[in-house]
């Protein structure tokens, strides 16, 4: 999967009601009520945060790119995809990324499973000293606990991971590319994993392109982890699925939601303006379908606004109050969260 | 068998001491100051790690670059040394709790000097029998050493407050005022000083005048072509770190760059490919070498005149750590002084950038990194008249520094000899290769290239992975 695919997907999602940078906030991970409220909306779930590294610079390269190729148009500083770009974007099944999920954790598991592999390479060369390629303590730390239990020494267990790592990578879902991409990123006893640059000279490749589409190998691997069928990669995926998907400060929020404070009484509380408790109650709403509305939107008035936002084909916050004053910008978009779960 | 061959032997592997290890590690155990300087891959971690097996207590290593002491720590751990830690601001929180709470239990502390200003940590510290400092990179402690480290000053104030302790100064590189300053800033009391000989006598040096930039290329295509590395390719800038890199490739070398500007995971993976010999050449700025463990670098190449003596003796330095012949070839044209003055002085500050700091307040001011560092330091000390009056010094003495590079290359006299003349050394005894001053023929030492043209190896990722995890 390229770069500008993704970018090309995410602006015909956001169907023109929203500018060219919201794409750039939903792939960096921003952790705005806006960019949550878009994921939801728009259904983007599967890109939230998988570039937190993405410049601004190398964006606006992705962006300008599609430009000259006619397949995305800026109108007042709307983003809209072409007729042209209708034609090349896919259909979305073919992303394997799984962002809202994983938010830069996969890196943790990656940098565990990087270091078990190296180790175990190395003992099975009786070359016990070696330079860790990961240096972080919490993951060495990690690894070492793992591997003792594991019995390293005695078992078969460089064995067994393999055959687990096999297993997944032989998904039909990945091509060779992302395999490819994911083994040689791994070092071993005198065999150095490849750096980015290298990978991708191979196959001619941006180092940007090489990164995305190792991301989505492991993201569909994580995916993939299950309990009895790959027992020990779930046990080096420890803490990586979320418990909660919600950011630290919604989750705060949330908890003094559920002792029964109103978004005043939290506001006071944590010292935070009203603002920001409403996007948390978006984000809260986004990500749990049960969150009782009641208290800040009745239902009649939810159904009034998806009813509108249908008629007139939008999404657009302006547009909607415009025709209904006598609600509240947050209503509206708490309405609009609720509508794509219902219909989403 | 004494003891201290015993360790070294049981715990290091070696069957005997090198030159003037076993003195210095004498007067440290009989409680003397000492400072050493002795070139870089001559044992100098020994010194440290040894003493502290027949003393009680624990050693405190103070380090002032954070990527070296990251690499002691795996040093010692690959000698199968538990008991050691690097508390510095890598470490979360936590783990820097818990460290701090564990502090006891180590034998070998690594710290940065910036980390010996927290109060909690040195509360720890007071409550630690230590057995002895060790300030490594000591040079670093002066402001007339070429890489300055403002911070390390701090150390005066902190060993005053942990009351008497013997201190231990490493540097590789330290010219006599150098060495003044690192005797008043540690207090050594009638220290025990140990200078080895810089030289190294494996290496070789050619200087090469050439036009411009093609014919560097040129001449390092030709020499990496025709003969055998391993070898580094130092250069000033990323892009050319690429561009070597590049052409070289299409020769069927295999070739890597390294720049402090790619992602940590990529400098690791570069540095182990190079290590282990999968890649041949390297094509770096500064920012490549500490930490390289590899005893068989047989070029280093640099296509720049250097900021100065010491650090060019550092980077060259790094060849020929087995004792073989090995040859450092510079290539430069008569304006690469400018550049190389242009290049020091990008993020120096000037009048100008000393002045604001002085009249703002601190968060106010962007620049480069090194520069508010030293700045902060310099404010709190001295009047805003008295710092620009220092960095005038400094900047004048840094003109010189490149002009004395310059001076070497195009005069007539030995290089060996001046390159030790710098460090108020004498040459004793001329290698049979020696330089391109003294009849030095470089095709003599060089071995003609027989490895193979490296072509592009098929990726098989089920090969890899039986290869990586053998059944």
């Amino acid at each position: 999967m390229h770069f500008h695919q993704i970018l090309l997907f995410i602006i015909h999602k956001l169907s023109g009601q929203r500018s060219e940078n919201a794409p750039y906030y939903l792939l960096k991970g921003k952790k705005s009520g806006q960019t949550i409220q878009d994921v939801t909306y728009f259904q983007l779930h599967a890109f939230f945060s998988i570039l937190p590294q993405l410049s601004k610079e190398d964006y606006d390269i992705g962006i300008n790119e599609l430009h000259n190729r006619d397949l995305i148009q800026v109108e007042e500083s709307l983003v809209y995809i072409t007729e042209k770009g209708i034609a090349t974007v896919g259909e979305g099944k073919e992303f394997l990324f799984n962002g809202w999920e994983y938010r830069g954790r996969e890196q943790l598991f990656w940098e565990r499973l990087d270091l078990v592999i190296q180790t175990l390479s190395q003992f099975q060369a009786k070359e016990k000293k070696f330079v860790p390629n990961q240096k972080d303590m919490a993951i060495q730390n990690f690894v070492k606990d793992f591997l003792i239990q594991h019995n390293f020494r005695e078992f078969n267990l460089s064995n067994d991971l393999k055959q687990e790592i096999f297993r997944l990578l032989e998904n039909p879902l990945l091509n060779d590319l992302h395999r490819t991409l994911f083994v040689y990123r791994l070092s071993g006893y005198n065999k150095t994993g490849l750096t980015w640059e290298q990978l991708s000279r191979y196959y001619d490749l941006t180092d940007m392109n090489a990164k995305i589409n190792f991301l989505e190998c492991l993201h569909n691997i994580l995916d993939n982890i299950d309990i009895n069928t790959s027992p020990l990669l779930f046990s080096l995926a420890k803490g990586i699925h979320l418990d909660t998907p919600l950011t630290d400060s919604a989750f705060k929020t949330n908890s003094l939601f559920e002792k029964g404070y109103t978004m005043e009484e939290i506001a006071r509380i944590r010292k935070l303006k009203i603002n920001t408790i409403e996007d948390h109650v978006i984000e809260i709403v986004s990500s749990d379908k049960n969150f009782s509305v009641s208290a800040f939107i009745s239902s009649e008035q939810v159904e009034k606004i998806l009813h509108l936002s249908k008629e007139l084909h939008t999404k657009k916050l302006t547009v909607i109050k415009n025709r209904l004053p006598e609600l509240t910008y947050f209503q509206v978009r708490l309405a609009l969260t609720k509508g794509e779960q219902i219909h989403g | 068998m004494d003891k201290l061959n015993e360790i070294l032997q049981k715990r290091f592997g070696h069957a005997t001491f090198r030159a003037g290890q076993q003195e210095i590690i004498e007067q440290i155990i009989e409680k003397k100051d000492v400072i050493a300087i002795l070139p870089t891959g001559m044992g100098k971690s020994l010194l440290y790690q040894l003493p502290a097996y027949l003393m009680e207590g624990t050693v405190v290593i103070v380090s002032p670059l954070l990527s070296l002491m990251q690499d002691q720590v795996e040093q010692l751990k690959i000698l199968g040394e538990k008991r050691v830690i690097a508390i510095n601001s890598f470490l979360s929180f936590q783990e820097k709790e818990m460290a701090i709470r564990r502090l006891a239990d180590y034998k070998f502390i690594f710290t940065s000097p910036e980390m010996l200003q927290n109060e909690q940590f040195n509360l720890a510290l007071r409550k630690l029998s230590i057995a002895y400092v060790v300030a490594d990179e000591a040079h670093c402690i002066s402001q007339w050493g070429f890489d300055f480290r403002p911070d390390y000053l701090r150390i005066s104030t902190w060993l005053q407050s942990i009351g008497s302790v013997n201190v231990l100064a490493l540097t590789a590189t330290a010219t006599a005022e150098v060495v003044d300053d690192i005797k008043k800033t540690l207090q050594m009391n009638a220290p025990f000083e140990y200078i080895h000989s810089l030289d190294r006598p494996a290496i070789a040096y050619e200087m090469i005048e050439v036009d411009n930039q093609q014919q560097k290329m040129k001449w390092i295509l030709g020499r990496v072509t025709s003969t055998e590395g391993p070898g580094i390719i130092y250069t000033q800038s990323r892009k050319k770190t690429e561009t070597y890199a590049a052409a070289l490739r299409e020769q069927g070398i295999s070739v890597g760059f390294y720049h402090a500007k790619m992602e940590q995971s990529d400098r690791i993976l570069i540095q182990q490919q190079f290590q282990q010999g999968q890649l041949e050449w390297i094509c770096a700025t500064n920012a490549f070498g500490m930490g390289i463990h590899k005893d068989n670098i047989r070029q280093i190449i640099h296509d720049h005149i250097p900021t100065s003596i010491a650090g060019y003796m550092q980077e060259v330095g790094r060849a020929a750590r087995d004792g073989k012949q090995a040859i450092a070839s510079l290539l430069y044209t008569p304006t690469d002084v400018e550049q190389t003055f242009y290049v020091t002085m990008q993020d120096f500050p000037e009048e100008q950038d000393i002045q604001i700091a002085y009249q703002s307040s601190y968060s106010d001011i962007e620049q480069a990194e090194t520069t508010t560092r030293i700045l902060t330091y310099w404010k709190e000390r001295l009047n805003e008249h008295e710092t620009i009056e220092l960095f005038k010094d400094i900047k004048q003495k840094k003109w010189q520094d490149i002009q004395k590079f310059y001076t070497m290359i195009r005069n007539d006299i030995c290089i060996r000899q001046q390159l030790l003349h710098y460090f108020d050394q004498r040459l004793i005894e001329k290698p049979y290769y020696c330089c391109s001053k003294c009849k030095m023929e470089a095709a003599n030492i060089l071995q003609k290239r027989t490895e193979e043209k490296n072509s592009q190896e098929e990726l098989n990722w089920k090969k890899r992975l039986n290869i990586l995890l053998p059944t």
